[in-house]
Formats: C-alpha cells, structure tokens, sequence
C-alpha cells in the first residue's frame, strides 16, 4: 500500500499540473538553505549546508468540479556535511490523497495518504475516509486503511505500529447548543518487541473516546472529551474547556486536563520506555486558566497561569502577553513574559539543591510591505539555578526579504544563540518562497 | 416466532428509517468548498461578518472567532468542525507543525513569522528537559507515535 502510494501520488501530481490551467489551483513552494558549523571542542568540526525544498499543491474543481487533489512534502539534500542519520538525502510525502466533495450534507469521500482529526482520533493513514451529515442531527465519518510507519526504535525492528487502522466517528448536534460524539480507532496486532521490559506497558493502538460541546447560552461554552484504551483497560486522558464570555471583547476560560501516564502512553514504543519506573498507575493533572481582553482593534492582552501536578512533584506558570497589529497588518509586533515555579524534581538533573524554575521573555516585530518584509524576534530563558553552566538561553532572529513578484519572495535569517549547549551560536538561511494561485473567487490561507 | 416477527418488524423500520433519511440527506446544506470572499491578513473575527449560526456544523459562528483562547485552545475545535477549517485554511497550514515527519522546527521554516504560534521558539533543546517532564502527555500529542526520529536518537 505504501509503495503504492509512494507512486500513486507524485504520478497523480505530475498528471494535475496541466489541468491546473482549467481548474482552481495553488502551488506553494519554499526553498530553505541552512548554513552553519559545529565547533564544539573534543569534537570534529562539521559544516553543514542542507537544502530543503517543501512543496504543496491543491487542485480544485477537477472533473465535474467537486473532485480535488491536495499534496505536500518535503525533500532534503545535504551540500557539505551529514546533518541527520545516515544519509545526504531525506524526503517524506506529509500527505497526498483525492478529495470527492458530494453536493449535500457535508459529505466527501478521501482517498490517499491523510490526517484524520474526528474526536478523540489523531491519525496519519494511507487509505480511505467517509463522512456525511444525516437528518435530525446526526452525523457519520469513518477510515480504513494502512498505518504510516515512522522511524524505527533504536534495538527493534519496528516502529511498534501495527499495520492496519480503521476508526469513525459518530456524532448527534442539537442546535448550536449541544453536540455529543462518539469516536474510537483500532490498529492490528502491535508488533512484538525484543525488549521484555515493554511487558505489561505497551500493546496495542485501540481507544474509544467520547467529546462534547455544549452552549447553553452564546456567552458560554464547554468542550472537551474523555478517551478510553481498550487494550490496556483504562481511562487515558480527560481534556475540558470552559470558556466565559461575558462582554464580546473579553475571553474567560479554564481547562482541566487529567492523564494516566501507562494508559495514554500505552500504544507508543518511545513514550512507553519513559514510564516513570515501574510506577505504571501514575497519572498527571492540569489545571489552568487565562483571560484575554481586545482593548482595541489594534491591541490585545492575555494573562495566563497553569498548575501542574505529577507523582514525582508540581509545578505552577503564570504570565502574560501583549499583542499589537495595525489594522491593515503591516506591522505586527509582541511582548511575553512568563515564569515557572518547579519543586526540585523537575530539574534536569534533581536534587534537593537544583531547581527546574525558569524565566521566558520574548519580544518580535515584524514589518511587511509592497516591496519588502522584516521581523526582529528575540526570546531569553533565565534559568533560577545555572544549567551547565549557564542562567540563560538566549536566541534573536533577524529576517530581511524582498518581493521579486507579488509570487515571489527572497528572504534571508541569521540567528545568534547562546545556551547551555552552545556558548555562541550563529545560524543562517536563505529562503526562497513560491505561491502561486489560480483561482476565480474565494480565499484560503 | 413471536420473536422473530418482531425483530422483522424491527428491521423493516430500521430500512424505513434509512430510506427516509437517505431522501433527506439531499436537503441537507453544505458548507462551501472555499471562503467566498477575500480574508484580511491575520487572525480573522467571523462575527464582524457573520451574525447568525451556521448551517453546516449549527454552531454560531462567534465561537470560532480567531480570539488568543481560539488558537490556544484550537485542538477542540478542529476535532469537530475539520470541515468548516477547511473553508479558509488549506491542509498545509495544520501542516506547518501537525506532521508526520518534521525535517525542520516550524519557528526556523517559518523564521520570517514570528507573529504565528509555533512550538519550541528559541533553545527547547535545554527547555525540553525540564518540559518534558512537568507535561509529557503534550509531548505525546505530536510525538508519541508520530515525528519522534529525533527524540529515539537519545532516548532509548
């Protein structure tokens, strides 16, 4: 199936083109080129220069006009040194897949290499997918197909995927005031793994889940959902959102979110390993809350805090950010301030001494016009106790381009860092951004 | 036998049920494929256009105003109405940082935007050692079985 695919799509894509003159159609395309060099004493010195070409292309109104095709993916080539594994070469098809648009009740029909986002279901598949709105309310989606495997864990030979996966989603909406789903997916027999000390914390990829929204009135609204995994027999994760909004510019909400780490973590070989011990009942909450007030059309201010508590201690952030946009968006710019009070578990070596506690600061500017466009981006972590060394992380960005052609751009970064890891780190990019549109009416972004 | 009549019963309501469904699915609305008009640059009010609720996913169109709680708490959203996202943002732009394989962090591909929410701005490498920690469930969401070949690289 994934060889299939891998052929399918770029055939279909290549096919495309021509009709893209008759159809409705977008290309996008980004050119990145990276240069910088690894100086780190006791190492050797290594240069690397990697060019990375993403490219996207959606395809409208093919056919009799509800058919589409939608790609994008990415390839990598490296001009001096290795910069990832093994190879100077790199690529992956993010998705690539056929979309039928029917001409009533939402419904369309998916075939290829796509995302899945229905309830509780977050899924990459090579295969097909359904969805219709029904009368009285209801709603119906569902997917089969091959699972998109991922790298493999270092000492296995798998990526501990099983390799089908089916899944759906049923949904009842009342109005605007309620709506309730029920959705679930069921991937084949996970692969066994050579390491025995997976026993009794990973298996199979099987969860059912329920979600909610409900608005009993326009100035309130509660969503969220409650996942159970099948295979491991317990509830993984309980996600709510209460929002409040009691004037239109003002924006109230918390969220409550609750997981048990062996039931969540169950299905993913990597996550699996980083179990706390043998401390398998170990769950973790979340409680936070925010307030955001538009003080005007060019102005906005949010403050936050989180509270965090896990068997091996807790931590609270609070904070606060400032946006402003001129009202034609030429120029956006941003203030963030933010801090972290850990208990000494969470640092990143513990002890009683040590400490996991941090500052975040960050400011940005950006200024775009006919011609050009610029942005300024600069982000300190202060650590509360020094890390390796150091009681900061600092990184400023500065990016310049140019507008060749209302489709055309050239652009170019340097970065300066310096962190724990690196006491001086220069970066640079060039960026060269293609997007072309072909289309009679309409926008997407 | 009385049982069975009435599970024939049963069934034959369930078609009539189906077949009368099936003839109304055609009246239903559907969202359109595209937003019909231009959008402005940055984060969109649909209320300041749209005053009623929509048709194809009945909720008001309020809730999906692009407030700083809206983008932080998106995941809710997208969960359900996929379709209606779909309407002004292309695939792509989820792509940007819900992916299968990410060849570069999504601040440095998109480092000409720093007014766009994205993970991991600045040294997460020292960061994510201790927020890997407090949270490891929000690590999961992207990486748990999914765009972690450079996670196994120390982690295992």
């Amino acid at each position: 199936m994934k060889y299939a695919v891998r052929l399918l799509f770029p055939a279909l894509c290549l096919a495309a083109f021509p009709a893209c003159v008759l159809a409705d159609a977008s290309v996008d395309s980004t050119t990145l080129l990276r240069i910088y060099q690894d100086n780190r004493s006791g190492s050797p010195s290594q240069t690397f220069a990697p060019v990375t070409q993403f490219l996207g292309v959606d395809v409208d109104k093919l056919g009799d006009g509800n058919l589409s095709a939608h790609l994008l993916g990415w390839g990598r080539l490296d001009l001096a040194d290795q910069s990832f594994n093994d190879d100077h070469a790199a690529g992956s098809l993010s998705y690539g897949y056929l979309q039928y648009r029917f001409g009533a009740a939402n419904a369309q029909a998916r075939a290829g290499r796509f995302f899945i986002h229905e309830g509780i279901v977050n899924e990459q598949l090579d295969g097909v997918s359904a969805r219709t709105d029904l009368p009285y309310g209801f709603g119906v989606s569902a997917f089969g197909g091959a699972t998109v495997h991922t790298a493999h864990i270092p000492g296995e030979n798998s990526d501990g995927k099983g390799d089908g996966i089916f899944g759906g989603r049923a949904n009842y909406r009342y109005g605007g005031l309620l709506e309730l789903g029920l959705s679930g997916v069921y991937e084949t027999k996970a692969p066994a793994l050579a390491d025995t000390s997976f026993a009794g914390r990973f298996g199979d990829h099987r969860l059912v889940g329920v979600d909610i929204f409900l608005s009993p009135f326009r100035m309130l609204q509660l969503s969220g959902h409650t996942s159970f995994n099948t295979a491991s027999q317990g509830v993984a994760e309980d996600c709510y959102l209460l929002q409040l909004k009691p004037v239109e510019k003002l924006t109230l909400s918390a969220d409550f979110n609750e997981y048990h780490d062996r039931d969540i973590f169950y299905s993913s070989a990597l996550f699996a390993t980083l179990l706390n011990g043998n401390n398998l009942n170990a769950q973790s909450r979340t409680f936070g809350a925010s307030a955001s007030y538009n003080l005007n059309d060019q102005v906005d201010i949010s403050l936050d805090t989180k509270h965090y508590t896990r068997d091996i201690g807790k931590a609270d952030r609070f904070g606060a950010d400032l946006r402003y946009t001129l009202p034609d968006a030429r120029l956006r710019a941003g203030l963030s301030y933010h801090y972290l009070l850990t208990s000494p578990e969470f640092a990143i070596i513990p002890s009683s001494s040590a400490s996991g506690s941090f500052y975040e600061m960050r400011g940005y500017a950006m200024r775009d016009t006919k011609n050009y466009f610029a942005s300024l981006d600069i982000i300190d972590y202060i650590f509360k106790k020094d890390v390796e060394g150091r009681g900061y992380a600092l990184e400023a960005t500065g990016s310049l381009g140019y507008h060749l052609t209302p489709s055309l751009a050239l652009s170019g970064d340097l970065s300066y860092g310096s962190n724990p890891q690196y006491a001086n780190e220069l970066k640079g990019l060039f960026r060269l951004s293609y997007a072309m549109k072909i289309a009679g009416k309409g926008d997407s972004k | 036998m009385r049982r069975s009549q009435t599970l024939t019963l049963l069934v034959l309501a369930g078609l009539l049920f189906a077949l009368a469904a099936c003839a109304q699915i055609k009246a239903l609305p559907n969202l359109p494929a595209s937003h019909p008009e231009e959008l402005a640059t940055g984060p969109v009010v649909c209320s300041e256009c749209h005053e009623d609720q929509q048709k194809g996913t009945m909720k008001a169109f309020a809730a999906f105003n692009h407030s700083r709680a809206f983008v932080a708490n998106h995941r809710f959203y997208a969960a359900s109405d996929d379709i209606l996202c779909v309407t002004c943002h292309k695939v792509s732009f989820c792509a940007d940082c819900h992916t299968n394989q990410t060849e570069i962090k999504p601040s440095i591909k998109n480092g000409n935007r720093p007014d766009r929410a994205m993970p991991h701005r600045g040294d997460y490498l020292t960061l994510h050692k201790i927020e890997g920690k407090l949270d490891p469930a929000s690590c999961y969401r992207c990486h748990g079985r999914a765009n972690n070949e450079r996670c196994v690289a120390c982690h295992r």
